[in-house]
């Protein structure tokens, strides 16, 4: 086999260069070696790379870059690949990048709180690495357990506890990157705050890989909280579970997670791997954690329940210890899978809302379902109005994804027309391109790409992502414009 | 639309601190804005913005541009959902006019930078200024969700939006925030909101001298126990005596939660002190902080004969100590008197520094120096147009320093706005 490969192939001389610098064992280009990379998290879309290498440390990085640069190949970085809205799919026959080999955690500074890392390091072995000691890293995007730092810086990734606790980028105090052309910088390599400059460490934050590669990322840790609670609500109907979450906030509470579960997301977690026995009739559950000193932990749970009391809760609990707390965790972070158990198939949307139109804007997605004759399970973290409606739809019946595509394109509009956004954790990637232009004008798309052409002049870095391609109907709006 | 030419106390403001021009424009909508922004490109002028009025001793060296342009009559709240927790406010709009907006719904924009009673949301986004609650809080990249902004060319760009979570698109509003006004004019700012605590205090350990060192044991134990300060200040023994009354070193813990939580942190405080350390609560926390809020001259008040200037020092958590150590020798040396409230949480400190002009530009050059040496930096935040002339403000930069200029090319190419206001002459 391997003899008569050598025969027929005539080796790619860019294949040949780069795994001279990355060697020849960190480097795949046949066909069937490529297959596992034609696409992430979002599998509707479909591309294969012209290679993946497996650079071990930024020089490696940065002389594949410059190579690609120099040689117009296009190019992007890859993580763990758990990326939901197709930001690191091929679609121009890049060379992949892959970070999982730059994985380690470099060091741990408790006194001043932060950590470096590498990109490839997992999200969750830093809390564990360091929960010996009291402290957390605090971006928990469901994934957490496989997805890479690196790859939430990417994406600036939130999670369940980011209410209370920010996203990626507020955790971000350093960086250094490999730019498009090869070159190597270092944002506030030593984690101090407000470093003089433009805030660069910002803008590359949540660029999904259009704007440089990330290959170390200093980090901030926090202190665990002395207390948790957790508390689980029933709603017979979801408007008492709106309401109630509207009230939990107006009382002045900020929850360190405040989780919201419709009858069928409730449905699916049960049919998963983690079911805890909600009840298949309620309209609404809410996960309720709050956390922080032990001594002011009670009156906020007290007032919590009374809250749901208010708002003809069902049935109302305390998780008696952390074991009852992990098994309603697990059921909710594993939400998405487990609409497996209930769908052949299923495409996550990711829209946010004002909290306050959350009644409106559920009873619009009711709609959306009854349109389309398909399926829509709500998971939402309800506290800052992030919803994720999952679009159960069966893809062996013909013209099934492309409903489910437009359904949930349906449900983005009804957030954009609420006045909220068209992603609040996954990314734009290829997914949500056109959607952009629910929220953004030409001129609005337009300083965004300028941004992108001071740092990606070539456009060779994960091209064809994030902004939508120049339409029909704005050529037609130039052309017509003279008259 | 308001156009003067000033006089009287304003010129001797713009003629101290530069960064104004005594032909002055009052712009009171977007629109005019837009087109006096606009016209002005085209013309090849030069504009510098100005708000408030007390940053224009923060930045820049010049004084020349061909117009100021006022954001004083950009008032007002835009929008205020409760329920949401999201406030839209024009830039002009003071810092304390938004609290005392907010504080009737039992909720605060969680930014305490200093002089709040003339400081404007605008000013404060555009400097990235931050306060001793930041600690818990963060800064205005933190809150700020979206913007309108005005560009070079009269285009008004909305960044972020209006939704507390959003990833749609590059994070736009961070080049704006902290880009002293070289990229754009702001119009609008949309901020997270936090509900008010429902209880705080303040408590205030002080040691002598030779104790400092305790007192970082003990920062180190409270960081790694269950209390969770809103603040953690270190003041030197002279801010203490202005502040206090008296000449020692004092801790400053804020503490915010439910009144049980609070006391019982208080509690904590009281058991796990260094011995020597003597500890006060001071419960009409709002007074406290508005006093320490005005510790800083600004360029609306500083008229003394005396030279002021202030500084803001970025370092490590922990390298607030070498600093204070630093600032202790330059007193010692008596050719100036330092000031400083160092955060101890997040590292960043406010230095004052007064003495004869030539001791104060020696002390800033040596402070600047030292903060580099440590892996941190040493920005001027306030002194006089000559005197910025011979530092560098923005002390050795050691960022990417390519790319911001190319960003300010990218945007405004002819340099219309606050030219030369920023860091590397941008």
């Amino acid at each position: 086999m391997l003899l008569a490969r050598k025969k027929k192939e005539k080796i790619d001389p860019d294949i040949l260069a780069l795994s001279k610098i990355v060697g020849a064992k960190s480097i795949l280009h046949h066909k069937e070696d490529l297959l596992s990379y034609d696409c992430d998290g979002f599998t509707i879309h479909k591309a294969m790379p012209k290679a993946v290498i497996f650079p071990k440390n930024t020089e490696e990085v940065a002389a594949a870059v410059k190579y690609c640069a120099d040689h117009t190949i296009p190019f992007l970085a890859r993580g763990a690949g758990t990326g939901l809205s197709g930001g690191a799919i091929p679609l121009n026959n890049e060379v992949i990048i892959s970070l999982v080999k730059i994985k380690n955690l470099l060091s741990v500074d408790y006194e001043n709180r932060k950590a470096v890392v590498q990109p490839g390091f997992v999200n969750l072995k830093l809390t564990n690495s360091i929960s010996h000691k009291g402290y957390y890293y605090a971006p928990d995007p469901s994934s957490q357990y496989v997805c890479t730092i690196g790859g939430n810086v990417a994406e600036n990734a939130g999670g369940a506890h980011c209410l209370k606790y920010g996203v990626t980028t507020n955790h971000i105090l350093g960086l250094e990157v490999v730019l498009p052309d090869g070159e190597v910088i270092e944002i506030s390599p030593n984690g101090v705050l407000d470093t003089p400059g433009y805030d660069v460490l910002g803008i590359l934050t949540g660029s999904e890989g259009t704007l440089g590669i990330v290959t170390k990322i200093i980090v901030r840790i926090l202190k665990n909280p002395e207390s948790k609670k957790t508390v689980l609500a029933y709603f017979n109907r979801v408007e008492d579970g709106s309401q109630a979450v509207s009230d939990i906030i107006s009382a002045g509470i900020i929850p360190a997670a405040l989780e919201m579960m419709d009858q069928t997301a409730i449905e699916g977690v049960e049919a998963g791997a983690f079911p805890v026995g909600h009840p298949p009739d309620i309209e609404a559950l809410l996960l309720i954690e709050v956390d922080g000193v032990a001594e002011g932990i009670a009156e906020q749970i007290e007032q919590i329940l009374s809250v749901c009391e208010n708002h003809h809760v069902r049935d109302v609990k305390v998780a008696r210890d952390e074991e009852e707390r992990g098994r309603w965790w697990a059921n909710r972070k594993t939400g998405f899978g487990a609409m497996g158990a209930i769908s052949p198939d299923y495409l996550v949307q990711d829209g946010v809302i004002p909290r306050s139109k959350l009644p409106e804007v559920l009873e619009e997605i009711r709609a959306i379902n009854k349109k389309y004759n398909l399926r829509i399970a709500n998971i939402f973290h309800a506290g800052d109005g992030n919803l994720h409606p999952l679009i159960l739809f069966d893809s062996r019946i013909e013209g099934e994804t492309e409903k489910a595509l437009l359904a949930g394109t349906a449900c983005l509009k009804a957030c954009a027309d609420a006045g909220g956004s068209i992603t609040g954790e996954h990314g734009v990637g290829i997914e949500k391109k056109e959607e952009m232009r629910f929220i953004f004008s030409d001129d609005e798309l337009e300083a965004q790409t300028a941004i992108r052409d001071v740092f990606n002049p070539d456009n060779l870095l994960n091209q064809g992502k994030l902004f939508p391609t120049p339409s029909k109907c704005m050529d037609i709006k130039k052309v017509v414009k003279p008259i | 639309m308001d156009e003067i030419l000033v006089e009287g106390s304003l010129t001797k403001v713009a003629n101290r601190f530069g960064n104004m021009t005594s032909h002055i424009v009052y712009p009171e909508s977007e629109e005019e804005v837009a087109m006096i922004v606009k016209e002005a490109n085209k013309d090849g002028q030069k504009l510098s913005i100005v708000s408030g009025g007390t940053k224009l001793g923060y930045g820049g060296i010049k004084s020349d541009y061909d117009f100021t342009l006022s954001l004083k009559k950009l008032t007002g709240i835009v929008e205020h959902t409760a329920g949401d927790m999201t406030v839209t406010v024009k830039p002009g709009t003071t810092m304390q006019t938004l609290q005392h907006f907010l504080k009737q719904y039992n909720q605060m924009v969680p930014l305490d930078p200093a002089h709040s009673s003339a400081s404007t949301i605008g000013g404060v986004v555009s400097a990235n200024d931050s306060g001793p609650r930041r600690l818990k809080y963060g800064a205005a990249r933190d809150h700020v969700i979206g913007m309108r902004v005005v560009y070079p060319d009269g285009k008004v760009i909305r960044t972020g939006g209006k939704v507390v979570k959003n990833v749609a698109g590059y994070d736009m509003n961070k080049l704006f925030i902290g880009a002293m006004g070289t990229l754009g004019v702001i119009t609008e700012i949309t901020l997270k909101l936090r509900p008010l605590p429902k209880y705080s205090s303040v408590v205030t350990l002080r040691v002598q001298d030779e104790a400092l060192h305790d007192l970082k044991a003990f920062l180190t134990h409270i960081q790694d126990s269950m209390i969770e300060p809103v603040s953690l200040e270190l003041l030197n023994p002279k801010l203490s005596k202005n502040l206090f009354q008296i000449e020692e070193y004092h801790l400053i813990i804020a503490l915010e939660d439910v009144k049980k939580a609070v006391l019982f942190q208080e509690a904590w405080i009281d058991e796990n002190k260094p011995t020597e350390a003597i500890m006060e609560v001071i419960n009409h926390t709002e007074d406290f902080w508005i006093t320490f809020n005005e510790l800083t001259p600004n360029s609306q008040n500083d008229f003394q004969d005396t030279t002021s200037g202030v500084l803001k020092i970025g370092t490590t958590n922990m390298g607030v100590f070498p600093l204070l150590q630093e600032c202790d020798r330059l007193n010692f040396e008596g050719n100036v008197e330092i000031f400083v409230h160092a955060g101890a949480g997040h590292g960043l400190s406010t230095l004052m520094i007064s003495g004869l002009p030539e001791n104060v530009v020696q002390s800033i050059r040596s402070i600047q120096t030292f903060s580099e040496e440590h892996g941190g930096y040493g920005i001027v935040k306030h002194l006089p147009l000559a005197l910025r002339k011979q530092v560098n403000v923005w002390g050795q930069l050691k960022g990417p320093l390519t790319l911001m200029r190319g960003i300010k090319q990218k945007i405004d190419p002819k340099n219309t706005l606050n030219e030369q206001r920023f860091i590397g002459g941008i």
